[in-house]
């Protein structure tokens, strides 16, 4: 017990911590906005992540496989421009080894502000991997919807599926 | 018991999404006909199943989640940060004889959604 709060105490004390407790003393210091030394750092790269920084506008995707635990490649995507239900095809996509499209889904002034879906063919994907499942199964064509707001931001767009459910969010 | 449920959780706040309006649709033909819509309770669930057991059969069905106007009217959140954008779930009832529950968590940057029971 002893050991392992030592242990962690002193993980803070090299950490954020140090400068935190010196500048206004305490745990309760932790609560105020975050310090810019290590959080402005990068992390180690790795093989994995693709950093967007210094990048123009532009949409991303990456799409990971979170039944097999890899990207997902070959996965066809079809980008629309939406309004209400009414969708105006822009574009149809296929995922690369790592996840991604070749290129981005849009960039610089075919990036407007607007309502888009990209349609996720996932019930092609998995039946491709040879996964069995259902039929008709669970998820086949996946809807994701969001809103660019300001076309003159980075948009990557994250997405992790399995056959049975998916998660997407805006991220960076 | 079979059908379909669901349940909205903002997961920004940590609590059920009441006062969601989800539209429920199948899958006719090539079109996606409205069968009711409802909205969501205190508990971020619906009063009564989104289908009941008797009516489940094998076909395409769609819930649409009206997030925009839950998180607008949200106090503390800017509308610039609103991401996601009427989500809609599609999925299948294979088995009329099994329960969907069919749940969706968000937050104004996030959505997910999965086969719970």
């Amino acid at each position: 017990m002893e050991t392992s709060a030592l242990t962690r105490r002193s993980f803070t004390g090299l950490g954020l911590g140090a400068a935190v407790a010196t500048a206004s003393g305490g745990v309760l210091a932790q609560a105020g906005p975050t310090p810019s030394t290590a959080s402005d750092r990068p992390a180690p790269l790795t093989s994995a992540p693709v950093s967007q920084a210094g990048l123009g506008p532009r949409l991303t995707l990456h799409a990971i496989d979170n039944f097999h635990g890899t990207p997902a490649a070959g996965m066809v995507c079809d980008l629309a421009w939406r309004e209400g239900d009414s969708l105006t095809p822009i574009k149809t996509v296929t995922t690369g080894l790592n996840g991604r499209p070749a290129e981005p889904l849009l960039t610089d002034a075919a990036l407007r502000p607007g309502h888009y879906e990209l349609l996720l063919h996932v019930g092609a994907y998995f039946a491709a991997r040879g996964v069995s499942l259902p039929s008709p199964n669970f998820l086949d064509r996946v809807p994701i919807r969001f809103r660019i707001r300001d076309a003159g931001q980075r948009h990557h767009l994250p997405v992790l599926f399995t056959p049975w459910g998916y998660s997407y969010y805006r991220g960076s | 018991m079979a059908g379909i449920s669901t349940h909205v959780l903002d997961t920004d706040r940590g609590r059920p999404a009441a006062g969601i309006r989800i539209d429920f649709s199948v899958l006719d033909g090539e079109t996606w006909r409205l069968v009711k819509s409802v909205v969501t309770n205190a508990d971020g669930r619906t009063d009564q199943p989104i289908l009941a057991p008797n009516e489940a059969k094998v076909g395409q069905y769609q819930l649409a989640f009206h997030v925009d106007d839950y998180f607008r009217d949200r106090a503390g959140t800017a509308e610039t940060d609103i991401f996601i954008d009427s989500p809609v779930v599609r999925f299948a009832i294979f088995d009329p004889a099994q329960h969907y529950h069919v749940p969706m968590l968000c937050a104004p940057g996030s959505f997910t959604t999965y086969r719970g029971s």
